[in-house]
C-alpha cells in the first residue's frame, strides 16, 4: 500500500531541478512586482501561461532553441521581438526579453510555475492536492474543498487527483503538509499497533505457553 | 517447543481493534531527490527543524542535518540503499532520541538503541534526546573522588577523577583500547555504569572486547554501543552522542557512570565524511569547520554534578589514534585542548616490554591530583617527576661510563619504578594494593632487589601483606590515608617480608645442596 501510494505522487510531480527552482523564484518575484506596478498581473501570468502551455509544444524546436548554448542570447531576444512584439503586453514581452538576455528561456516553465505559486500566496490561495480512491462529482468536490478550506481557515485551489491505493477516504495536501484520512494510512496504523501491543503483551508474559 | 495459545491473542487484537480510532494523520512531508553514500537531499519539508528525526518509507529514519533554501540535505540512519529517489520523507516533529536506563545495562546495542545482541528488544519506556546541552557552570561542583582505573601508572601519576575528561591517545597498537577496557572492568565493584563506544572499529576487535569484558564479569554493568568500520558514516557519526546519552541518564539520578569513546578521530573521519557529501565548506585537513565543536559539545557533557541535582558524574575516556607519533595534528590538538588531561602511549615503550606503554613526561592529568587518595598522594607525590628526570638521566648516562655514587642510585631506583609499574592485561589492582607496592618503589625498597625480580617480588609482598598484617590493610581501606602508625607497620611489614623472602631463598638454596 505504502509502496504504491509513493509512485503516486512520484507520477503527480516530475523531476525537479533544484537549481532551476531556486533561479525561477528569482525572475518570479520579479516579474509579479512588474505586473503588480503596471495592474497587470493576471494578464500578464495568462499569457506567460498560455505562452508555455501552448505555444512551447506547438514548436518543439523553439524550445531546444531557447535552452541551447549555441544560440546566442542577443539572437533568442531577436527571436521573442519578432515572435511576440505587438502580440502580447509590454510587460510580457520585457519578461520575455529579460528571460533571453540572461539566457534563462530554457526554465521559462518553472519561472511561470514559481510565479503561479507566488502570485497564489500573495492572493492568500494556497495550492492543494485532494487525492481519492474514485472520482467525485462537481458538487463532492465543491462540499469537500469548501469544508477543507473552512476548517483550514485557507482558500484553496484545489486540484483533484484518483488514486486507487488510499482505498478509501481523503488525502489533502496544501504544500508539504499532508492531512490524511485515507483507508490505507489507518490500516497502516492499525497493523502498527497491533503489532506493538502484541510485543507488549508478550514481554509482559499475559500470553501463556501451551507446551 | 511451547505454542502461544491463539484466542488469547485473537482477544487482544478484538479488543485492540475495537479501541482503534481512525483520526486525521497530519503530517508534513517532501520528496527525496538525490540519495547517496549515507545522504539524501529532500525537496520540501519546508518546515522541518535542524537535527529534527525525519522518516523514510519503510520505517527509516533520517536527521535533518543541511537546512537548505529549496532542500533539506538528511543524513540517513539505517540502511540508506533501501531509500530511493522520489520516496516520500515525513517529518515526525521528534528529535533523535535513544533508550535509556538499566534496560540498557549488559547489552549490545547500535547508536539508535537497537540490540544487536540479540536478546530481544530493549524495554524500557524512558528515552532521552541524543543531543542535549552540556550542564552550565552553576549545576557542577568540582571533581574530588577518585575514578580508579585500577592501573598503578595511571591511578599513581595521571590520577583520574569522577566527572573528568582524560585523553588517552597514541600510535595503533599500543594499548589504548586495553587502557580503557582496564578501567571498565575495575569498576566492577564500585558501582559506576559503564558504557563503551566502538566508533570505526573492525567488528573483529569489538567481539574481542566485548568477549574479554563478559569474561571478567563486567558486561553485568557495561553497555556496548557498537557502530563498526562497516556502518555507514551518519551511524559512526551521532554514536558518542548516542552514548553519552545513555550514560547521562545515570549522572542525572545521582549515579556515576564511566564512557569510553573508541575512537575519535574515526568520529571525526565519519563527520568530515558527512560533511563534504553535504557540500560544506572544508578546512583544515578538509574536516568542516565546526569539528572542535563536534568534540567540545560532546566531552562538555561529562561532568560532576552539583549536590543539588544529585552529585552524580559522568567520566570520559576519549581516544585519539595518531599517526606516527604527531600529536600535533589537527583532532589530537583539538581533543587534547578539550580534555582535562591526557595519557600518552608511546610505540617504542610498547615494545621495550613497557606496558601500559604510558610517557610519563608528557602525560598529565589537570583535574584529577584533587582527586587521589590521600595515601596514593603521599606515596606518589613526586613519581612523575621523578621518573621523567629518570627518562632523561637514563638517555645521558648511556653516553659515558663513570657515573658517581649517586646518579647510580638514581638510576637504579629508576629502573625498579619503571619495573614496578608494568601490569599485565585486564589485571585491575586494588587501590590499596597500589599504595603498599608504590611505597615499597619509592622508599628505595626494591633497590636491593634484582630488576627481573620486581615483579615476583611485589606478587609476594602484597599477598603476605593479605596474609600476615591484613590489619594493615584494613587501616588503610578505612581511612584511605596512610598515617604514621600505618607506616610505621608498613616499614615492619616491609622488613619481615624480606626477611622471610632471604631465609626462604637460603632454605631453598640449602635444599638444592642437601639434594646435590
Amino acid at each position: 500500500m505504502m509502496h504504491a501510494s509513493q509512485e503516486h505522487s512520484t507520477q503527480a510531480t516530475p523531476r525537479l531541478n533544484v537549481g532551476a527552482e531556486r533561479v525561477a523564484k528569482v525572475y518570479a518575484q520579479a516579474i509579479i512586482e512588474a505586473a503588480d506596478r503596471n495592474h497587470c498581473r493576471r494578464e500578464v501570468l495568462d499569457e506567460l501561461a498560455s505562452i508555455v502551455r501552448d505555444v512551447l509544444p506547438a514548436a518543439p524546436k523553439a524550445r531546444a532553441v531557447f535552452a541551447s548554448p549555441r544560440v546566442t542570447p542577443e539572437e533568442k531576444a531577436a527571436i521573442i521581438d519578432r515572435m511576440a512584439k505587438g502580440r502580447v503586453l509590454p510587460t510580457t514581452l520585457h519578461t520575455l526579453q529579460v528571460l533571453a538576455r540572461h539566457d534563462r528561456l530554457g526554465i521559462i516553465a518553472e519561472v511561470v510555475a514559481a510565479a503561479e505559486r507566488l502570485s497564489d500566496t500573495l492572493d492568500g490561495r494556497r495550492q492543494a492536492v485532494f487525492t481519492t480512491a474514485v472520482p467525485l462529482d462537481a458538487a463532492e468536490q465543491e462540499r469537500i474543498v469548501s469544508a477543507v478550506s473552512k476548517s483550514l481557515a485557507l482558500t484553496l485551489a484545489p486540484t483533484f487527483v484518483v488514486d486507487p491505493a488510499v482505498l478509501g477516504g481523503l488525502v489533502v495536501r496544501v504544500d508539504d503538509t499532508v492531512y490524511d484520512q485515507s483507508v490505507a494510512t489507518s490500516l497502516v496504523r492499525l497493523g502498527g499497533q497491533l503489532k506493538q501491543r502484541s510485543i507488549r503483551a508478550i514481554q509482559n508474559g499475559e500470553f501463556k505457553w501451551e507446551i | 517447543m511451547g505454542n502461544l495459545k491463539t484466542d488469547e491473542i485473537a482477544s487482544v487484537l478484538r479488543e485492540e481493534i475495537g479501541r482503534f480510532e481512525s483520526g486525521i494523520d497530519v503530517r508534513e512531508v517532501g520528496r527525496v531527490l538525490e540519495v547517496g553514500d549515507g545522504i539524501a537531499r529532500v525537496w520540501g519539508l519546508s518546515g522541518v527543524m535542524a537535527g529534527e528525526m525525519v522518516e523514510f518509507p519503510g520505517g527509516i529514519t533520517g536527521l535533518a542535518f543541511n537546512l537548505e533554501e529549496n532542500s533539506v540535505g538528511v543524513i540517513i540512519l539505517g540502511d540508506y540503499l533501501k531509500v530511493t529517489e522520489g520516496d516520500e520523507v515525513k517529518s515526525t516533529g521528534r528529535l533523535l532520541s535513544v533508550p535509556v536506563g538499566d534496560a540498557v545495562i549488559g547489552r549490545v546495542l547500535d547508536p539508535l538503541g537497537n540490540p544487536l545482541d540479540g536478546k530481544g528488544p530493549v524495554v524500557t519506556a524512558h528515552r532521552r534526546p541524543v543531543e542535549t546541552l552540556a550542564p552550565g557552570v552553576a549545576e557542577r561542583s568540582p571533581v574530588r573522588e577518585p575514578m580508579q582505573t585500577g592501573i598503578k601508572a595511571v591511578d599513581a601519576m595521571t590520577p583520574i577523577g569522577r566527572g573528568q575528561r582524560e585523553l588517552i591517545i597514541g600510535d595503533r597498537k599500543t594499548g589504548k583500547t586495553a587502557i580503557g577496557i582496564d578501567a571498565i572492568i575495575n569498576q566492577k565493584n564500585s558501582g559506576v555504569k559503564c558504557f563503551y563506544v566502538a566508533v570505526g572499529q573492525k567488528d573483529s576487535s569489538v567481539a574481542v572486547a566485548i568477549d574479554t569484558l563478559r569474561k571478567h564479569g563486567a558486561m553485568d554493568y557495561t553497555t556496548v554501543i557498537v557502530s563498526g568500520a562497516s556502518t555507514a558514516a551518519p551511524l559512526q557519526y551521532i554514536a558518542p552522542y548516542s552514548g553519552t546519552a545513555m550514560a547521562e541518564h545515570f549522572m542525572y539520578n545521582g549515579q556515576h557512570a564511566l564512557i569510553v569513546y573508541d575512537d575519535l578521530s574515526k568520529q571525526a573521519t565519519a563527520y568530515r565524511q558527512l560533511s563534504l557529501l553535504m557540500r560544506r565548506p572544508p578546512g583544515r585537513e578538509a574536516y568542516p569547520g565546526d569539528v572542535f565543536y563536534a568534540h567540545s559539545r560532546l566531552l562538555e557533557r561529562s561532568a560532576k554534578l552539583s549536590k543539588e541535582l544529585g552529585g552524580g558524574s559522568l567520566t570520559s575516556l576519549p581516544i585519539i589514534e595518531t599517526l606516527e607519533g604527531e600529536v600535533s595534528a589537527y583532532i589530537p590538538t583539538n581533543v587534547i585542548s578539550i580534555t582535562d588531561g591526557q595519557i600518552y602511549l608511546q610505540p617504542d615503550l610498547f615494545f621495550a616490554g613497557q606496558r601500559p606503554a604510558m610517557n610519563v613526561g608528557i602525560s598529565v592529568s589537570r583535574v584529577g591530583g584533587a582527586a587521589q587518595t590521600k595515601a596514593m598522594k603521599k606515596v606518589a607525590g613526586g613519581l612523575r617527576l621523578d621518573l621523567a628526570s629518570f627518562r632523561e638521566l637514563e638517555a645521558f648516562a648511556q653516553l659515558g661510563t663513570d657515573l658517581d655514587a649517586a646518579t647510580q642510585q638514581r638510576l637504579d631506583r629508576g629502573y625498579r619504578m619503571v619495573e614496578l609499574l608494568k601490569q599485565g592485561q585486564y589485571a585491575p589492582m586494588d587501590v590499596v594494593d597500589q599504595v603498599l607496592s608504590i611505597y615499597a618503589g619509592t622508599r628505595g625498597h626494591l633497590d636491593d632487589v634484582k630488576r627481573e625480580e620486581v615483579a615476583d617480588w611485589e606478587k609476594g609482598f602484597l599477598t603476605f601483606v593479605r596474609d600476615q598484617v591484613p590489619e594493615l590493610r584494613a587501616a588503610i581501606v578505612q581511612s584511605n590515608e596512610l598515617s604514621a602508625e600505618s607506616e610505621r607497620q608498613l616499614e615492619a611489614a616491609i622488613a619481615e617480608f624480606k626477611r622471610q623472602r632471604a631465609a626462604q631463598g637460603s632454605g631453598e638454596a640449602r635444599q638444592l645442596a642437601g639434594a646435590r
